[in-house]
């Protein structure tokens, strides 16, 4: 790798400058250790951002709201409730398609990024790019050997989903699928982490033979999981 | 817009933020609590055309610096009890790492404060090292080397690839 590790790490959080960012994106689909140590940083973001995003859902307490509340006279009329409303929603309104733009326009600008393999959404962390598309597409029994992703087991878990463990350059793990998602169960470093150990395919089957109910599925039940999109029976 | 319902739009925000640095459900809406208080007796401190956010973040984070402080005058210390040290009699380094894995509280408190903000305000917050700088009034390569040994040690504490 010939990036430091501050490189890398700035790249992830977005403060390169896009001649930098680029060439680092170019060496990183060639240096399975370089896209190794990008995917240990999201993979890091991605599960803080899931475990402290459920705060903003939260209702606001309302001793921290009173001592906002504005002091005009309150309106109840429901021309006077609509007016409230539209200058409320106005701003957010806004400033989330100024946000959305934002990010089209950065993607739009950024061909060259390689899809992410991780994303996060609604507070968990899921499957996305190449990785959902094996999981959605791949069977165990019929894959090229030089795959990208190797799909190890397809099993049910206790809770009826279908789950199936994968292995790839930069990442393992378990995806389970659940509204139409892949989630992310369990993660960890590929073959091309600097610390990556043969057991760790061992591992992901003991933790898969942990969440299994009765067998893995066998070529023909995978087969038939798949043609339904994968969704609970 | 009115001072009071930007602050009140912030509030989610600053809500996650408050409870990453106190941990606690509660002590982080007694932070908020404090930091609303002050931000509204201090209200013609804010500059108009400066970012609210900011201002907001760094009130907050230096009430709980000032708490931490007189916690750690009285002798208080926060409780690190968590799974890693329990069973650290047996073969504690590899307990360890990974230990803590799912466990993103018990990582997260096991970080010394002033990474703990950091982290917290360029991967949760997504704020950019110079803006993370600005609301902690330190150095850009300050912030940048204590996101550094924070991530190093979450990523270690929470598994292989965290």
């Amino acid at each position: 790798m010939s990036f430091d590790p501050a490189t890398v790490a700035a790249f992830v959080d977005g403060e390169l400058d896009d001649l930098t960012a680029r060439r680092i994106e170019r060496e990183a689909a060639n240096d399975p250790a370089l896209a190794a140590e990008i995917a240990r940083h999201r993979t890091l973001q991605a599960r803080l951002t899931a475990h402290y995003a459920p705060v903003l859902d939260e209702a606001v307490p309302g001793r921290l709201r009173a001592l906002l509340a504005t002091s005009d006279k309150v309106d109840t009329s429901l021309a006077g409730r609509r007016e409230a409303k539209r200058v409320r929603f106005a701003p957010i309104h806004f400033g989330a398609i100024a946000a959305s733009l934002a990010l089209g326009l950065a993607l739009g600008l950024r061909p060259w990024m390689p899809p992410a393999s991780v994303t996060e959404a609604n507070g968990t962390i899921i499957a996305a790019g190449p990785l959902a598309k094996a999981l959605d597409t791949q069977l165990a029994s019929s894959q090229s050997t030089n795959a990208a992703v190797r799909i190890g087991l397809s099993f049910e878990d206790k809770a009826g989903r279908y789950c199936r463990s994968f292995e790839s350059q930069s990442l393992n793990g378990i995806g389970c699928r659940d509204s139409g998602r892949w989630h992310l169960e369990r993660t960890m470093t590929g073959q091309a982490g600097a610390d990556y150990r043969q057991a760790s395919s061992g591992e992901l089957a003991a933790a898969a033979a942990k969440m299994m109910t009765g067998d893995p599925l066998d070529a023909a039940a995978e087969r038939q999981a798949r043609a339904k999109g994968w969704a609970r029976r | 817009m009115r001072f009071e319902e930007e602050l009140v739009e912030l509030l989610p925000r600053l809500r996650r933020f408050a409870r990453g640095l106190a941990r606690d459900a509660s002590d982080a809406d007694d932070l908020c609590q404090a930091a609303i208080e002050r931000a509204l007796k201090s209200q013609e401190q804010w500059q108009q055309g400066t970012r609210l956010d900011s201002w907001m973040y760094r009130i907050t984070r230096n009430l709980w610096i000032d708490d931490r402080r007189a916690a750690g005058r009285r002798g208080i210390h926060t409780p690190i009890d968590d799974a890693a040290t329990q069973v650290a009699g047996d073969g504690a380094a590899e307990v360890e790492a990974g230990a803590l894995r799912g466990d993103v509280d018990g990582a997260m408190a096991r970080l010394p404060d002033e990474q703990r903000e950091v982290v917290m305000l360029v991967l949760v917050e997504g704020y950019a090292y110079r803006e993370a700088a600005d609301i902690l009034e330190v150095p850009i390569g300050t912030v940048t080397s204590r996101l550094a040994r924070g991530r190093e040690t979450l990523m270690h504490l929470l598994g292989e690839a965290a």
